[in-house]
């Protein structure tokens, strides 16, 4: 437990030296629902169909968000991870008393702790300033779906900071991931209309399986069957991160 | 079998990385030492020796290939968690956290070593004043100078007050002030009962720090025991201050057909290295002062460096 608390407590330093970094990690979201968000909000008035029913575009926009802030604090540890191994601190935390399970249990936590404020954040004032209604009854399992989430993209983004050596390609490749992975999904539109390349790709997709649960939970709009099966997808994809992850720990050290 | 007063076991310890597309490189080659409790125990050879890899394999970093690997009487392979409970280390690259303050830097590593905080805060007063880092505590670790970013990792390593202690290339980059002080330092810790183990190219650093040593080359142990018996292992060699009332051509042949290892001639001052027994060295001596006008001479033995040359020297051509 000691072990864990102190790289709680190293990530909570860390952070608090850099206002920018806490500042993307917890206002992001928020600022995304807020600027993005209402410009398509307004480009499309007619609000987007999905399930048969005409909705608001910032109301379907709000699921897409809690899963992209799973995905941007996931990203974000992941480049402190290769700070970490560029400048060999990395190396002497593995020295330290603790297992490696523990050392990854701490930068979890840490993680899931913030992702779970900015939720709150974009949740609550997102509601507050854009007017969605949100199923406050289902919360509990909203937050379960961010925690869940954010340690899925933790352990796979990490195994991205882990082997590769060098920064311009760390950064291409973490770009390019960013890139097609929130947009070859369904965080910024329903899947319906798209193209069944698209579609398909889509579909294979952990972002969609979040945001289609956090989508399903915060506003109701989806399919309650498909929003089950993709959450065990989604599990699946945690459990296989996580074991890739300590595979590459032991590999590198 | 590894005894109570003994640190570190190593025996018959063999590494081998097998890289992708490319032959596999025998790191360390079935080596084996001890250390004993409360020593200072210098591992030394040249780059690519197999030094780190032995470091890497005690502190838990990578797993051998075969071998038994002990510290502080735990297994490194079967109990890592135990091993690292009585280890803190040095390691070669800089580890620290770039962008915390000094204060910050031994505070998150106390925590790491699960110091209680009162406990911490009295080490971490002291190791900042032992290493001259208390006026920069506030300084982020970034903001600091390469030589005070390297006392700062050693700062940590101190603060733990873990039995062993590894030290791989602690004093790199360090100005001849700093590196004393780190010297001292470690010197004091051994002093209270702290085993450590030190790697380095400084030669002379080794010879005042350690109580034995051992010479690795390409993954093999050369040459094993205290100071003055690694230096009795090398062929003996003298290096000889010289000065005449006058030099000329025929001096400069003579001392020139010695085959010196080292040859400085500066006006009527020559500097000389010779690898011959003493008995030899006399004769030379008896010689220079009979047909050259030897007017004052200085000699002493060959420091550790030349033993450490000649012995690396002695194995390449074994080999060859």
């Amino acid at each position: 437990m000691k072990s864990i608390f102190a790289v709680v407590y190293r990530e909570y330093l860390l952070r608090i030296t850099s206002l920018t970094w806490l500042f993307f990690d917890l206002f992001m979201p928020l600022i995304y629902l807020l600027i993005f968000g209402i410009g398509f909000d307004r480009a499309l008035a007619d609000g987007i169909m999905m399930e048969g029913q005409l909705i608001p575009y910032n109301e379907f926009f709000l699921g897409g968000i809690l899963a992209m802030t799973s995905f941007g604090i996931g990203m974000n540890t992941s480049y402190g991870f290769f700070m970490d191994r560029d400048n060999g601190i990395f190396y002497e935390q593995l020295t330290y008393p603790m297992t490696r399970g523990e050392f990854l249990l701490g930068k979890v936590l840490f993680n899931c702790f913030i992702s779970t404020v900015a939720a709150v954040i974009a949740l609550g004032l997102g509601s507050w300033l854009l007017g969605i209604t949100i199923l406050f009854v289902y919360l509990p399992v909203v937050f379960i779906g961010i925690i869940v989430g954010t340690a899925g993209w933790f352990f796979f983004l990490m195994i991205f900071a882990l082997r590769i050596r060098r920064n311009d390609m760390y950064n291409t490749i973490i770009n390019l991931l960013y890139f097609i992975m929130l947009f070859a999904s369904s965080l910024f539109y329903p899947l319906d209309l798209l193209p069944s390349w698209l579609r398909t790709t889509a579909l294979l997709n952990p972002v969609t399986w979040q945001a289609d649960f956090l989508r399903y939970f915060t506003i109701g709009i989806g399919d309650l069957s498909q929003v089950l099966v993709q959450s065990l997808y989604f599990i699946g994809f945690l459990a296989v991160s996580f074991y890739v992850g300590i595979v590459t720990i032991r590999k590198i050290s | 079998m590894m005894k109570n007063s003994q640190a570190i076991y190593v025996e018959d310890l063999t590494k081998i990385y097998t890289p992708r597309r490319k032959p596999p490189v025998h790191a360390v080659n079935g080596i084996s030492f001890t250390v004993e409790c409360g020593t200072i125990f210098g591992l030394l050879g040249p780059n690519g020796a197999g030094k780190s890899t032995t470091i890497k394999v005690l502190t838990t970093l990578t797993p051998p290939t075969s071998g038994k690997a002990y510290v502080n009487g735990f297994n490194c392979i079967e109990q890592p968690l135990e091993t690292r409970k009585s280890l803190a280390v040095v390691l070669q690259q800089n580890a620290f956290e770039q962008f915390m303050s000094v204060l910050n830097n031994l505070r998150t590593y106390a925590q790491f070593h699960h110091i209680p905080r009162k406990e911490a805060n009295k080490r971490i007063t002291a190791v900042l004043d032992q290493f001259g880092l208390y006026d920069d505590r506030h300084t982020h670790a970034i903001d600091l100078s390469g030589g005070m970013r390297r006392r700062l990792q050693v700062a940590k390593a101190f603060l733990s007050g873990k039995p062993v202690i590894f030290l791989d290339e602690a004093t790199t980059g360090l100005d001849p002030i700093n590196r004393r002080t780190t010297l001292q330092a470690i010197q004091q810790q051994a002093s209270q009962g702290t085993t450590i183990i030190l790697t380095t190219h400084v030669l002379d650093e080794a010879e005042e720090l350690c109580d034995r040593l051992v010479i690795i080359n390409e993954g093999n142990i050369i040459a094993e025991g205290d100071v003055p018996a690694i230096k009795r292992l090398g062929t003996p060699a003298y290096s000889m201050q010289l000065t005449f009332k006058t030099t000329g051509n025929e001096l400069r042949e003579y001392l020139k057909q010695l085959n010196p290892l080292h040859f400085k001639f500066n006006n009527t001052l020559i500097d000389i290295t010779l690898q011959r027994t003493h008995q030899e060295i006399l004769k030379i001596i008896q010689e220079l002062n009979r047909s050259y006008g030897l007017v004052h001479f200085e000699v002493h033995s060959a420091d550790l460096e030349d033993v450490f040359i000649d012995l690396l020297s002695q194995t390449s051509e074994e080999r060859a």
